[in-house]
């Protein structure tokens, strides 16, 4: 009955009253576009509280789990009462003229405040509430990066300050700066990182390294001389299958990363207001977790963990030129990126003897800027945003130089706030007995019998761990291990 | 059937229409300054209550003796 009403009810309309369907039916389409895309970006969430909880020993899930939950709760408010004002305002640096400011996009600074009319239920916006809310799922992305590297000795309350900073402050400055249509990088330097690259995952990953310099190695996690051992994942099955939901979220991520014009040819463009099709960033992010597996699996000869990781990586090293990269070029990078993420993240555990459980500074942090100077190598000469300035080598160090103070500073420097206070890190003795019975007084998995925990030595044998873990304990007498450097006996 | 309901001034009316208030309203500003508070209060109380469970826990361990280096007596 109702498609036979709506053909006479248009017969009846003016040519005024068409045009005025037509763009709430735009509306109502973008609304509905960014909604499924938050949908789809939550299992994100989903698969790195699995990563990272399988990541973990058995003594630390719910501790690890409880993070990657808590992230919600503290990034959320943080991003809704100032992150959001942020990405706005600060486009050209700091606000011009308030809510006044001058940016590509007239006005938006001042729908960004908390008590703007956009933010609440409007009936004549559709689209400024989903669009928050899509950037808040990228807060959220960017907050639980650094996790997964701190995960079994860090306080819960220092990560959720730390992971509110990153998610609603850091991160979202250098979107301002260099991931939105008015940004100065972009229409200054003509800056290009297209699906986040260093935005995201380049500017989380180095956060993530200034808070392991201040947090140390887990207890036991390197010998006296400075060799490194491995502790056993609980579950490696749930972790890979976490980063498998990851990759399923990359898509949302992906596509909420566009901008939708349905009226408007060509219907889709970039987030600085270039044109591209959805179906062209979805076959290169395809192709670069087929590049990136295959780059991990060569280069880690095999390790499953790697080899995961490496399509992470893989995905990571292209985003930044997903709009404009060919599907060839986007595979070759990729493979390129799956290794890069295995040798950087050796190099860190072994040699800068950082300890960094999930190697999230190598893959988010040394591959996404690795993505960003590839745009300028591969995708130079390419016209972006509203001024549509060439993308260039030189564009593309300009923005790596913003982004890694911007990073690393804040990172390391309230990590070491926090550590001057003794708020960073969890007490020696409840370390080795394990976050989840300090915190929530219980085992999770208590059908299950308690057996010796295996640590694997630098020669790669599998020991008994409580010897290790307790010599190292004593050899520190209660204290947290020294950040670089093997514990001294 | 549809132009039987006031749509057009029915939304007018209401088109930035809040609890306790439109947006830039005294109701929406107080409303934000209680939110922003509250996030900052439960901020505190993480890092206070979590520091009290680890505290009390290492005590408890370091009280067990379970974590202290054997005699190696004499």
């Amino acid at each position: 009955m109702l498609s036979s009403l709506v053909p006479s009810l248009l017969a009846q309309a003016s040519p005024e009253e068409l045009e005025e369907r037509i763009s709430l039916d735009s509306q109502i389409l973008t609304e509905q576009f960014y909604f499924w895309t938050v949908v789809i970006m939550w299992l994100i969430h989903v698969g790195f509280m699995a990563y990272e909880g399988g990541a973990a020993r058995r003594k630390n899930i719910m501790s690890t789990a409880m993070k990657n939950i808590l992230v919600i709760a503290v990034v959320t408010p943080t991003f809704y009462y100032f992150g959001w004002y942020i990405y706005g305002c600060f486009q050209e640096g700091w606000p011009k003229s308030g809510h006044a400011s001058p940016d590509a996009l007239e006005g938006f600074c001042g729908l960004t405040a908390p008590w703007s009319a956009a933010m609440g239920p409007n009936l004549q916006d559709h689209v400024s509430a989903v669009f928050f809310l899509a950037f808040l799922l990228f807060s959220w992305t960017t907050g639980s990066i650094m996790s997964g590297a701190v995960i079994e000795r860090i306080r819960l309350s220092a990560f959720l300050i730390l992971t509110a900073t990153l998610g609603s402050a850091v991160w979202i400055l250098d979107a301002a700066w260099g991931w939105s249509s008015g940004g100065w990088l972009t229409t200054r330097f003509g800056f290009h990182d297209a699906i986040a690259s260093g935005v995201v995952h380049g500017v989380a990953g180095l956060f993530a390294l200034g808070v392991l310099i201040n947090l140390g190695p887990r207890i036991g996690k390197y010998t006296a001389e400075g060799m490194t051992r491995t502790f056993r994942p609980h579950n490696t099955h749930l972790t890979l299958m976490g980063l498998m939901l990851i990759f399923t979220g990359f898509y949302g991520f992906y596509a909420a990363c566009l901008v939708i014009q349905s009226t408007a040819f060509p219907g889709w463009l970039n987030i600085y207001g270039s044109p591209t099709t959805l179906g062209a960033i979805a076959f290169v992010i395809t192709i670069g977790f087929a590049g990136g597996f295959t780059g991990g699996w060569f280069a880690s000869n095999g390790n499953p963990f790697w080899t995961v990781s490496g399509g992470l990586a893989g995905v990571i090293a292209v985003s930044a030129g997903a709009d404009v990269y060919h599907p060839s070029l986007a595979y070759l990078l990729s493979i390129s990126g799956g290794m890069v993420a295995v040798w950087s993240g050796t190099y860190i555990e072994k040699k800068l003897r950082l300890d960094d459980a999930v190697g999230a500074v190598a893959v988010h942090g040394v591959c996404g800027f690795y993505g960003v100077l590839l745009v300028g190598i591969f995708a130079g000469g390419y016209p972006t945003g509203i001024n549509n300035v060439e993308s260039s080598l030189g564009g593309q160090l300009m923005g790596i130089l913003a982004f890694i103070p911007l990073a690393f500073l804040p990172g390391y420097g309230i990590s070491w706030v926090l550590k001057k206070f003794n708020l960073l890190r969890v007490p020696a003795e409840v370390e080795l007995e394990g976050l989840d019975m300090a915190e929530f007084g219980m085992d999770f998995y208590p059908e299950f019998e308690r057996v010796p925990e295996i640590v694997v030595e630098p020669d790669g044998r599998e020991v008994d761990g409580a010897p290790i873990l307790l010599d190292s304990y004593w050899a520190t007498n209660g204290r947290a291990p020294a950040p670089t450097a093997g514990e001294r006996s | 059937m549809f132009d039987a309901f006031p749509y057009d001034a029915w939304s007018e009316e209401i088109a930035d229409f809040w609890t306790f208030g439109g947006g830039g309203s005294t109701g929406t500003w107080i409303l934000t300054a209680l939110g922003f508070s509250v996030m900052l209060i439960a901020f505190v109380w993480f890092v206070i209550m979590e520091n009290g469970k680890l505290e009390r826990q290492a005590q408890a361990l370091r009280a067990s003796g379970a974590l202290d280096r054997p005699s190696t007596g004499a």
